[in-house]
């Protein structure tokens, strides 16, 4: 999984196509509800049939074109675990939202900071960015090339994003494989 | 079991009326993207996992726990798309220090 950068096309599309097949599969399952053989049948015939059909059209591009990613193409587990460690920041922010939002002096000072972070893998990004977006008072408002325009809502949490957040960032980047090298390059561009 | 489902119902329901405080209080509509984003999210979240609890373990809660997988995908998804929308069509942030 790790160090995919240069993977050409079709080197590992059988892979993909079979945990396509098999998440569509359970998901049949799951709505249907149903363990009789003729369902089963039919379920496994359609989402074999929608994983072909779909798999070309799941091909993202890498960051610096040499290769493809697919959609599936993470550790799971480790992915997991990212999004239970997420949870937790996530419950954080919002009693921390919370406080602003109840309290009567409204303690806002909303401030536009940007950073660069370069990952090869598309999914990363999103992952990246939603993190962003659920985490203490911060959106993603804009991703182009690797550069991120984050809105913050206090001070706190512009100062939170450049320094506490680069656990987030390596985190992601150990899951995805991609190089930590040091400390991303950062710039505030102020108030505006 | 019931008690520990009708707690986190009660939270979700703490969540998303701070979030609804908060599009009303907070001043424009950056500041207002972030209430509804997150605490909506959170909440949401809170509510299908009492349901699930409430439910016991079979496949109508598994269900409920596939809604909260897709809400926790796509919710923050749909708030970035609203606000690079606005800030692509040059929307001015609030800031206090223009006051």
């Amino acid at each position: 999984m790790k160090n995919n950068v240069n993977k050409k096309v079709g080197t590992s599309q059988i892979k993909h196509f079979i945990v396509l097949t098999a998440v569509l599969f359970a998901f049949w399952i799951l709505l249907s509800g149903k363990m009789e053989a003729k369902y089963l049948v039919i379920g496994f015939l359609t989402s074999l049939i929608s994983a072909w059909v779909t798999l070309p059209l799941l091909r993202l591009p890498s960051e610096t074109n040499k290769g493809y990613y697919y959609p599936f193409d993470f550790p799971y587990f480790r992915y997991a675990f990212y999004w239970l460690w997420l949870l937790k920041e996530i419950i954080k922010a919002n009693i921390d939202i919370a406080m602003v939002v109840l309290s009567p002096k409204l303690p806002i000072n909303p401030q536009i900071v940007e950073f660069k972070r370069s990952m090869s893998n598309p999914i990363a990004h999103v992952t990246l960015a939603n993190s962003i977006t659920l985490t203490p008072g911060t959106i993603t408002m804009d991703v182009a090339d690797g550069v991120y325009t984050i809105h913050a809502l206090t001070d706190g949490a512009g100062e939170a994003l450049e320094n506490g957040q680069g656990e987030m960032m390596v985190r992601i980047s150990r899951i995805f494989g991609e190089k930590v090298e040091g400390e991303p390059a950062k710039q505030r561009r102020g108030e505006i | 079991m019931k008690i520990l489902a009708s707690l986190f119902l009660i939270s979700g329901f703490f969540f998303i009326l701070v979030a609804a405080i908060g599009v009303i209080r907070l001043p424009d509509f950056y500041t207002r993207l972030h209430a509804s984003g997150k605490s909506e999210t959170l909440g949401m979240i809170l509510c299908f996992t009492g349901l699930a609890i409430y439910e016991g373990f079979n496949l109508t809660s598994a269900k409920h726990l596939i809604i909260v997988i897709f809400i926790l995908l796509a919710n923050p998804i749909g708030t970035h798309i609203i606000c690079r929308e606005a800030y692509r069509s040059n929307l001015k942030p609030w800031t206090r220090k223009e006051e």
